[in-house]
């Protein structure tokens, strides 16, 4: 339980000229669950996106004129021992899925649109020498609430609802179990039932794997039913990060107030 | 539940889109036939002189006026445009383009002979450039910005600046003449098929090449293929989706080079003297024996259009997102 | 990198200035008479007197070279300023006015681009038998299509521009509105198109002319000059190999400048 899954320190990067990321550290262990809460625009995903290796390579020095790409100035992500910035692409490709697994904020455009599930379950699960097992994936998708998984599979992601692409995202992580699984906004295109059904689920694989988890939302009401520690983000700063209940319960920062604040009406809705 | 059900008449939703776009597309066919048949038909009155007249100066019999009358008569030219239009459209389909006004025998079997053998000589040089095109586009795109994309970008711009003519006059120059390697005519063996199959080929294939890497390189752009690698999939698999998803535009390119293929054909065919229907047409261009001329652009034409409706129904079974 | 690119233009342009001087100033440069037969020197090799040797009538081929040029390339680009003027002319009339005429313009340009351009330009050629008239005619009919889409679809996205209403509620006709606002803006997009149609246009139109639809001999021109001299390449490969050399030249010249301008205008934004 005290082994550090990943490691962030002081960590500064530039969209162009643009600083979004501002002295960020973060430390995640096994088996623990991390929310990261925030506004949209303040550097959530852009730090998923550097976990991920969405970063510009350092060698890469004839195609700085290029400002949409994302640029680290300094610090360093160190996943299990490793240091993740400055890997090559392909590097970073054996690291993703089985070992850092990401539901990003739009499932339906990572899949091929007009691929079969099955065969693009396959590919995956090839891809990290797992043994495509339909009766496996079939009990996967059954426990996350959806139906009819034989259909489901002999369909393509853009005959399907946002909320069923979400889920099917899940699944693979679910599948692929990774040591430490990012999720974007995961509940954000469910509705309120199958979002608890979703968090249970994810609860249980933090339990039975000890898988870590690095959460990012902008509701606060997540973060409460998941969360061990809390980060609050505010334009690319952690303005506070303690344990869920203090936090939640005797927030220290104005903003962070400001944010619980708002939380009620959230839900209400 | 819901879901799964709605998903269900989606399908039959799809299958009915379906019949209604290969319905539309049978009617865009006939519809573009007909017009290219008019115009084909209109073809005959845009140069200097009637049919009448025509026949009888590419047979090099003297022009009088009686002469010229009786061939009018005897052609039926004094009746009404659409009527012969008429008779001409209704003669066709029933296989007979008219007779030669040089020999007075059938066109019809001129042309199919002729079209065999152009068939040969052009799906002989597509084969051929697919072969090389394809992968290399292919890897021109996944190297991108690096050297294999440089030498791939290099040839195919070379190609694509390169007429066929000049190809086969430099071609003929340095293995016939330099090198020896071949006879300067050989027609109708495999070995007088090289040379033409290499001159229609090599600008085709740098055409394809750049239209290819420029779809494949929209497909990499797509956030499926950032979504495949966070999942960690292998990049032969990457690979595999990329090429499955822009299938359909490839489709579209190759019908659409079809056209300049047969236009290159033709300029290919007289040059290394290859029987087919383009030595065919440019004969009778010469002699002025405008059946033949007509045959030709009507099958030409009518294939390049059945080819690109064929390849547009095929692009929207290969990508149903358009269906609905 | 846009630097880089502008020089690269800048050479690019240099060298097609100089095949253009070359051709116009052709009466200057050439050294013999490009139509004078030479009983005495037929089939010459390249000497002092003919540089690049003489064909089948003892014409020196350099100098009908040069003036070979200049129907090639005046041709081509009459042919594509005229497409360019035809096109933008009716692509405006379609952007600007829409309706009925727009609905059929761009109907019969769809027809004309059903038909295999090249077996049409065949065929019209042939029977029109007008020498290089005939040949420009027969390749027109299907050029301007490219213009007319292109002057349309920008014409469209101008008229949606703040600028156009504003000079509407002005009052100013709809003629001086296409003058003074639309047609500068629509020259930068129309010009790159006209750069990349010189090549294609270069290679339709020395093509039928090697198969004898286009100038009527003796006329020099490149395509035809290939096309004679092929019967005794053995003998006199010279008189085959300078108008391949130049009509290369000519070609990889201007299809670079258009990639270069269409890169240089991408990269623009």
């Amino acid at each position: 339980m005290n082994e550090t899954v990943l490691q962030i320190r002081d960590l500064n990067a530039f969209y162009g000229q643009e600083q979004v990321l501002t002295g960020v550290s973060l430390s995640l262990k096994k088996g623990e669950v991390l929310c990261v809460a925030g506004e949209s625009g303040s550097g959530k995903s852009t730090l998923l996106g550097v976990i991920c290796g969405d970063h510009q390579p350092v060698s890469g020095a004839e195609r700085t004129d290029r400002s949409s790409l994302l640029r680290i100035e300094s610090g360093e992500v160190i996943f299990q021992g490793e240091e993740l910035i400055g890997k090559r692409p392909s590097q970073m490709r054996k690291l993703m899925g089985t070992r850092i697994g990401l539901i990003p904020q739009n499932p339906a455009g990572s899949f091929n649109p007009v691929r079969r599930l099955d065969a693009q379950f396959k590919e995956t699960l090839k891809s990290h020498g797992i043994g495509f097992d339909r009766g496996e994936i079939m009990r996967v998708f059954t426990s996350i609430g959806l139906s009819d998984p034989e259909k489901l599979l002999e369909s393509r992601p853009y005959e399907l609802s946002g909320g069923t692409n979400q889920r099917i995202a899940i699944a693979f992580a679910m599948l692929l179990a990774p040591t430490l699984l990012l999720c974007d906004e995961v509940t954000s295109a469910l509705d309120v039932t199958t979002a608890i059904t979703v968090i249970d689920e994810l609860l249980k694989l933090k339990k039975e794997r000890e898988m870590s988890m690095l959460f990012v939302t902008h509701h606060l009401g997540i973060a409460r039913e998941i969360a061990d520690r809390i980060a609050i983000m505010h334009c690319g700063r952690i303005v506070e990060e303690g344990p869920a209940g203090e936090l939640l319960t005797h927030p220290s920062q104005e903003y962070t107030r400001k944010l619980l604040n708002d939380v009620p009406r959230m839900t209400e809705r | 539940m819901k879901r799964s059900l709605s998903t269900g008449r989606k399908g039959r939703n799809d299958n009915v889109t379906r019949i209604v776009r290969w319905g539309k597309n049978l009617i865009r066919l006939i519809f573009i036939l007909i017009i290219l048949s008019f115009l084909v038909f209109a073809l005959l009155y845009l140069a200097p002189g009637d049919p009448a007249e025509k026949r009888l100066t590419s047979q090099g019999i003297a022009v009088t006026k009686e002469v010229l009358d009786a061939e009018r008569e005897r052609l039926g030219l004094f009746r009404p445009f659409l009527v012969r239009y008429g008779e001409w459209l209704l003669g066709v389909f029933r296989g007979d383009f008219g007779v030669s006004f040089r020999d007075d025998l059938p066109v019809a079997p001129k042309l199919a002979a002729g079209l065999q053998k152009t068939v040969q000589l052009a799906s002989a040089s597509l084969l051929l450039s697919l072969i090389f095109s394809f992968p290399l586009a292919v890897l021109a795109a996944w190297k991108k910005d690096r050297v294999p994309d440089h030498i791939v970008c290099l040839l195919s711009f070379f190609g694509n600046s390169l007429p066929n003519f000049l190809i086969s006059v430099l071609l003929m120059y340095l293995l016939c003449i330099r090198m020896r390697v071949f006879p300067v005519i050989a027609s109708g063996s495999l070995q007088g098929l090289f040379m033409p199959v290499i001159s229609l080929a090599i600008p085709m294939t740098g055409r394809f090449i750049r239209q290819m890497r420029a779809e494949f390189l929209v497909q990499l752009s797509e956030d499926y293929v950032a979504g495949m690698r966070r999942r960690g999939v292998k990049e032969r698999y990457l690979i595999l989706n990329v090429i499955r998803n822009s299938l359909g535009h490839i489709l579209t390119i190759i019908a659409l080079q079809i056209g300049t293929l047969m236009g290159g054909s033709v300029v290919i065919e007289n040059i290394f003297r290859w029987p087919g229907i383009g030595k065919l047409v440019m004969e009778s261009i010469t002699a002025r024996d405008y059946p033949v001329i007509m045959g030709f652009v009507l099958i030409m034409g009518t294939i390049y259009v059945a080819v690109n409706q064929l390849a547009d129904i095929c692009f929207h079974a290969l990508d149903p997102r358009g269906q609905a | 990198m846009r630097r880089r690119l502008k020089t690269r233009i800048l050479i690019t342009g240099a060298a097609a200035g100089i095949i253009l001087l070359a051709v116009i100033f052709a009466g200057v440069i050439a050294p013999n008479d490009p139509y004078t037969t030479n009983a005495l020197a037929i089939r010459k090799a390249p000497c002092a007197d003919y540089p690049f040797g003489t064909d089948n009538l003892g014409r020196c081929v350099l100098s009908r070279v040069l003036y070979g040029g200049r129907t090639t390339i005046a041709a081509t680009f009459f042919l594509v300023f005229l497409s360019f003027l035809a096109g933008t002319f009716i692509g405006m009339i379609c952007g600007t006015c829409g309706g009925w005429a727009d609905r059929l313009l761009m109907r019969i340009a769809d027809i004309l681009l059903s038909f295999p351009q090249m077996v049409v330009a065949i065929a019209v050629a042939g029977i029109l038998n007008g020498g290089m008239k005939g040949a420009m005619i027969a390749l027109g009919i299907t050029m301007w299509v490219s213009f007319a889409r292109l002057a349309r679809s920008h014409t469209m996205s101008i008229r949606q521009e703040a600028y156009i209403s504003s000079a509407i509620l002005a009052g100013k006709s709809r003629l001086n509105i296409i003058c003074t606002h639309i047609f500068p803006n629509l020259l930068a997009p129309l010009f790159t198109n006209a750069l990349t149609q010189v090549g294609t246009t270069m290679i339709g139109l020395s093509g039928l002319s090697f198969l004898g639809l286009g100038v009527i001999p003796p006329t020099a021109e490149w395509g035809s000059m290939i096309s004679e001299a092929r019967a005794y390449i053995q003998i006199a490969p010279w008189a085959v190999l300078a108008p391949a050399a130049v009509t290369i030249l000519t070609i990889v010249v201007f299809n670079y400048l258009g990639d270069l301008v269409m890169e240089y205008r991408e990269t623009q934004g």
